[in-house]
This record gives C-alpha cells, sequence and structure tokens, in this order.
C-alpha cells in the first residue's frame, strides 16, 4: 500500500529547494578540486560526528538537502534516528504538511557489512498473516560514479525506504544508502535528481575516537 | 526569487495540459513499422486480422500486434432510416476494404454492436436472432443471451460507469495515418452516427531491441512512473501479453466454435463477443512497490520461481496453465493469486475441442482473442459527455483492455475469476485493492460495455434488413 500521507503535493519542498537555493554550482561536472573542498557545514557537523564515534564507523553527511531539510541530527525535520545493536544506522528527515504533502529522505549504513540486508514482507489476508524474506533493495536499474562513490540505484524498496529510490554503494567494507520518496507531484526524475545532488554533496565523517 | 508553491504547481499543469493535448502527435515519430506478411484472404470473422508477424521471444512465441488502435464509440441518431444507414455504413466500410489489406500493414476495422442499438433500434428481430447462451442459460435455468449488459465486479470502484454506446468501432494498422483515414472514411459526415467517444492507444514496437512504443510515449507524456517501465516492454507494465500460447487461436472465440451459443437462425455465425473497457493504471505503484519477483508473482502466479531477471517474456503454454486447485493452494499458502493464474482457471479449454470447421482445440488452448492496448487517454481522448466520463486533459497511464471471447457470459467468468471467484464457485476473499489479488492493487477500472460483433456480411445494422 502507498505510504501514508504521500499526497498531491509531497515533495513540494524539494522541488522549490532546488530552485530557490540556488545550489546548481555543485551539479554534474563540478571540478574535483571542488568537490574536495566539501566540509560536513558546522551546524550539522557535531551530530554526524557522534554517530560516526558511536558506531565506530564513518557516516556520510549531506551538505546539501532539499529545502526545508538542513541535515541536522536532532534538528527540527530529523524525526528518525536510529541505531541498531548491530551498528547499522537510519538517519531520517520528513517534511509533513497534513492536506498538502510530504518529503522525505533517508541516510542509512550497515557498518562491516556489505551484502544487502533482509526485510520482512508481511501479508495478512483473512486475519491469517504470511512472513517473507526478501531483499531490503531490489530491481537495480542504473549505476552511477559521483564524487568517488559507485552507486546502484533501486526502485523496489522496503521498511521506511518503500516506495522511495535508494542509491546504494560500498566503503571500506560498509554498505551505505541513501533514499528518497517519490510522490505526486514529485516525479521520479526529480527524486532522481535530488538523490544526484545530494550523493555529489555527501562528506565523510570519520570517527573520531 | 523562491518559486512559490502555487508557481510550481501551475507550471506543472501547464506542461500537463500541454503534453496531453498533442502527446499523439508524437507517435509517428516514435514508431517505424515493421515488416509483415502479405494478407492472402478476407475472413468472415471482423475481428480476425490476417498478417500478424509471430516472432521469438525468450524462446516464447509472440504475435506482434498493430502498433496504432483507436476505438470510435457512437450512438445512433433517433429518426435515423436504419435501411439506408445500413446501406451507407456497409459502403463507407467496403471503400476501406478496397483500399487496404486486413493486416497490421493495412487496417483492421471491426464493428461491434450495442444491447442499446438491438433493445430500441431493432428490438424484434434481436428477440429472435440474438444468440443464446447456452452455458449460462442451463446454469442460470432461464434464457440468457450471448450478449449482456456490462457489470462492475467485485474490485471495480463503485463509480465504474457502465456504457450504452449503440456501436463500437476498433481501427487498428502500424500506420497511424491509416487509422486516421478509417475513422474519417466511417463518420465524416454520415449524419446517423453520432459519436460519443474516441479513444487512442499503442502497442508494443520494443522487440526489435529498441524502446517500445508505450515506454516512448510515456516518458514524452511525462506520465508518474514512466522512466521505470523496461524499455523493451511490450506495455506499461513490463510483460509481453500477446504470446502466442495465451491468445485464442483461429475461430475459437467465434459464437459458433466451443458450443457455448446457440444462434437461432445463424445470422451471426463467424462473429463473436467484445469487451471494452478503460482502465487506469498505477505505474509508480507497480514498479516502486513490487519488485520484479513480486511483480512476477502478481501477474503470473506465486510459484513461479524458474523466471529470468527482467524477463519481460514468460511462458504461458497450456503445460503451465493453473487449476483452480493449484490457484486456491497458492492462495492458502502464498495469501495471493496470480493474475494469469486465476484468470486461467477459465479461460483455457478444459478438454480437446474439435470446432465445426474441424479446426482441433487442445486442452489447455487459451479461448479469448485480446486486442487491449496501452493509452495516455485520460480516460478518452475525447468524449460527448465529458462531465460523466470524468475527462481531464493531463495525459495518464492505463489500458483500453478490449477482448474477443464467444460470450459475454465468458468473459464475465473470466473477470471474475481475476477477482478470485474460479469457475467451480469457490471464492477467494481478498480485502479490496489488496496485492495478493493479482493486478488490482494497481488498477482502477472507469468504463466498461459489452458488444456483439456480427460476421463481416452482417457488420453494418445487424438486423435492420429484418426490422
Amino acid at each position: 500500500m502507498r505510504k501514508i500521507g504521500v499526497v498531491s503535493l509531497a515533495a513540494l519542498a524539494a522541488a522549490v529547494a532546488l530552485v530557490a537555493s540556488g545550489c546548481g554550482a555543485d551539479r554534474a561536472g563540478q571540478p574535483a578540486a571542488k568537490a574536495a573542498e566539501k566540509r560536513c557545514p558546522a551546524h550539522a557537523l557535531a551530530g554526524w560526528q557522534r554517530l560516526a564515534n558511536r558506531i565506530h564507523a564513518p557516516v556520510y553527511c549531506p551538505t546539501w538537502m532539499p529545502d526545508p531539510f538542513d541535515g541536522v541530527i536532532g534538528g527540527q525535520w530529523n524525526t528518525i534516528n536510529s541505531v541498531s545493536p548491530d551498528r547499522s544506522y537510519l538517519i531520517g528527515f520528513i517534511w509533513l504538511e497534513a492536506g498538502s504533502g510530504e518529503l522525505h529522505v533517508n541516510l542509512r549504513g550497515y557498518p562491516a557489512r556489505t551484502r544487502i540486508p533482509t526485510c520482512v514482507d508481511v501479508n495478512t489476508v483473512n486475519g491469517i498473516t504470511r512472513r517473507t524474506n526478501i531483499p531490503c533493495f531490489s530491481d537495480p536499474t542504473s549505476h552511477l560514479h559521483v564524487a568517488g562513490i559507485d552507486a546502484t540505484v533501486y526502485t523496489a524498496n522496503q521498511d521506511a525506504d518503500r516506495w522511495h529510490v535508494l542509491y546504494a554503494w560500498r566503503h571500506g567494507g560498509s554498505l551505505y544508502t541513501l533514499s528518497q520518496h517519490v510522490a505526486v507531484p514529485l516525479t521520479y526524475q526529480k527524486v532522481v535528481a535530488d538523490l544526484d545532488h545530494m550523493l555529489r554533496s555527501l562528506v565523510l565523517v570519520r570517527p573520531s575516537s | 526569487m523562491r518559486l512559490t508553491r502555487r508557481r510550481l504547481l501551475a507550471g506543472a499543469a501547464a506542461g500537463a495540459v500541454g503534453a496531453g493535448a498533442g502527446i499523439y502527435e508524437l507517435v509517428d515519430h516514435l514508431a517505424s513499422s515493421p515488416a509483415r506478411p502479405v494478407a492472402v484472404r478476407r475472413p468472415r470473422e471482423q475481428h480476425l486480422l490476417e498478417g500478424v508477424e509471430t516472432i521469438t521471444d525468450d524462446g516464447v512465441e509472440v504475435l506482434v500486434p498493430p502498433l496504432h488502435h483507436r476505438v470510435v464509440t457512437a450512438k445512433v441518431r433517433p429518426g435515423t432510416d436504419l435501411r439506408s444507414a445500413q446501406a451507407e455504413l456497409e459502403r463507407r466500410l467496403a471503400g476501406l476494404d478496397r483500399r487496404f489489406e486486413p493486416t497490421p500493414a493495412g487496417l483492421g476495422v471491426t464493428v461491434a454492436w450495442g444491447l442499446p442499438y438491438f433493445r430500441h433500434l431493432v428490438p424484434a428481430a434481436a428477440r429472435t436472432h440474438l444468440p443464446v447462451d447456452l452455458r449460462a442459460t442451463r446454469e442460470r435455468h432461464r434464457p440468457v443471451s450471448a450478449l449482456l449488459d456490462a457489470v462492475r465486479f467485485p474490485s471495480d470502484p463503485h463509480d465504474t460507469v457502465l456504457e450504452d454506446n449503440d456501436l463500437a468501432v476498433l481501427l487498428r494498422s502500424d500506420d497511424a495515418g491509416h487509422v486516421d483515414e478509417g475513422a474519417k472514411a466511417l463518420f465524416d459526415g454520415f449524419d446517423a452516427l453520432g459519436q460519443t467517444s474516441v479513444r487512442r492507444g499503442f502497442v508494443g514496437g520494443g522487440f526489435s531491441g529498441r524502446q517500445s512504443l508505450p515506454k516512448q510515449m510515456a516518458v514524452a507524456a511525462g506520465v508518474a512512473g514512466a522512466e521505470l517501465i523496461p524499455d523493451g516492454s511490450q506495455l506499461f507494465l513490463g510483460f509481453t501479453s500477446t504470446q502466442r500460447a495465451a491468445m485464442g487461436h483461429g475461430r475459437i472465440a467465434n459464437l459458433e466454435t466451443l458450443g457455448y451459443a446457440r444462434d437461432p437462425h445463424g445470422y451471426f455465425r463467424g462473429g463473436t463477443t467484445m469487451h471494452l473497457s478503460h482502465v487506469r493504471e498505477d505505474l509508480e505503484g507497480w514498479y516502486l512497490n513490487f519488485d520484479f519477483s513480486q511483480r512476477v508473482s502478481t501477474a503470473f502466479r506465486p510459484d513461479l520461481h524458474s523466471v529470468r531477471p527482467n524477463a519481460q517474456t514468460v511462458a504461458q503454454a497450456p503445460r503451465d496453465v493453473s487449476s483452480e486447485r493449484q490457484v486456491e493452494r497458492t492462495y492458502h499458502r502464498f495469501g495471493a493469486i496470480g493474475h494469469s493464474a486465476a484468470i486461467q482457471t477459465s479461460s483455457r479449454l478444459k478438454q480437446r475441442h474439435v470446432g465445426p470447421d474441424g479446426t482441433v482445440y487442445e486442452a489447455g488452448a487459451a479461448i479469448p482473442l485480446r486486442a487491449d492496448f496501452n493509452t495516455l487517454d485520460n480516460p478518452f481522448a475525447w468524449s460527448s459527455q465529458p462531465t460523466r466520463d470524468g475527462m481531464s486533459r493531463s495525459p495518464a497511464a492505463g489500458v483500453h483492455f478490449l477482448v474477443f471471447n464467444p460470450t459475454s457470459d465468458d468473459f464475465h467468468r473470466n473477470r471474475l475469476a481475476m477477482d478470485g471467484v474460479l469457475p467451480d464457485g469457490t471464492k477467494l476473499r481478498f480485502p479490496p485493492g489488496s496485492r495478493g489479488q493479482g493486478f488490482n492493487s494497481v488498477l482502477k477500472t472507469t468504463h466498461r460495455q459489452n458488444f456483439i460483433v456480427p460476421p463481416r456480411e452482417h457488420r453494418s445494422f445487424p438486423l435492420a434488413e429484418l426490422a
């Protein structure tokens, strides 16, 4: 079933942000030297650094996100901040306006593992519930190489990434993902553009302790 | 300057309107016609198209349907002199026959007539000449016509429009210009017929390794989820629907072939019935919510594990056909029934049958002959009742579902099976829109109507000469 609250203006903020924030300068073709200058924004660094320290592994800090997101863990739009016993994490940013729409971006990391995790598909028919193990990320449709990241694009994803387009890549023996929700009037193309932009903006934050 | 939400929406709406208005102009630029065999005869059956090429895709024989399709529905204007109109329509149809061979390279023309025509314009002759569905009559202990009013099925929305057109004309060709010419030749300046809708669409074009026509058209129109359609896909939902084994062969869908109908005077011998519906398709829901293996399970059957990743043509030969018990078992095991598996319980021959012309149809052979095509109509390209029909100028992914069955009741049985109501009376219950119920969770039917397709010699205002 479609995610709750996903209605006509969902992710409108993303479209507004792309135009309004003037962030076009670091789109495709960005010089490598400029990419190397990227820093996790000062107002967001502390949260990402705490996360890296907590899981004892590098994490990716987004230096650009669709408006109104600011990439601050613990900030106004960060509604999911979850670390599992296996040290995998899910950081989610959600903007939701009743009757208007939703914008949703997830960043995940799975330290010391590169296999695609397994999710449970739950199907209840006439009171009988069936659970089936399925890959959390399916239907790889393309690959892209951006700012040193080799990402695979997955279009059929589960759990918090359901109805999202998801980019997954491996770094240092760990699996990382970035995903965004597709909802009207934000098109698949627009979501991919947002993801491309965010992927190019990622900065690795290493544990300091 | 920040882009306001209102400005963004206004821009999106303007883009959508523009795409909707002119999108079909792209169709001839996007597709080139495949080479076609030459027709050698014009069959008695209007619904059969000659010269349809067969290719092999993923080791499965596939029929290559015409690229371009149009359906024009109409009502007979009050006060029409039926015999004059009969002669005039036949004159126009014969003109098209002389001009185009009945193949995809030429033009296929099928004229079908709805119950309102028979009830209101030729009621007495209809009572004595319309075929009777013997199987349905036997089961319901009352006379059941081979041509029935359309009904809403369990998975249909409550507001599905059950239409009341007098006739529908199906035009199909690899050349969109031929379809245009056909529509003009039949309807322009013909006062007896008032058009009620025009439905346009396309199918195929991807077997040669190119991007298919549905994919190109959907992307050009900017419909949601268009980019997710596999490049060579024959239809929006990603699977090939015209494989030879899944399509009714020869005259199997004729009224008389399987003995389902009794044609009291033989007037409709060589005819069939046709169901026409428009169904919206949620492409994002299909491709973002179902991974490939789930799409295979949903489109075919839940226990199908041997399909090559990203395959578009999946074997549906007689040996692959599911029985009621198999469908019931998958329902209890997986909480799901596959679209094809469920329909096969009623759409395939239970036993070998020899037709009146001596043709042998083996057990497991498909009975319905589909002629469905994708569309960007929302729901139609044009309607005489835009409010009732919910007309929108924004393009939307959908299918004009068109199928020929021996009787209307036979189609109803197939469609009920799709909803889990099997021919033996077994009812496999699902919540509305359940993923387990095949395609239903991503489909929404907006319109339905049944028609009868007379044989070629009675295609124009049937029974008018007896009225």
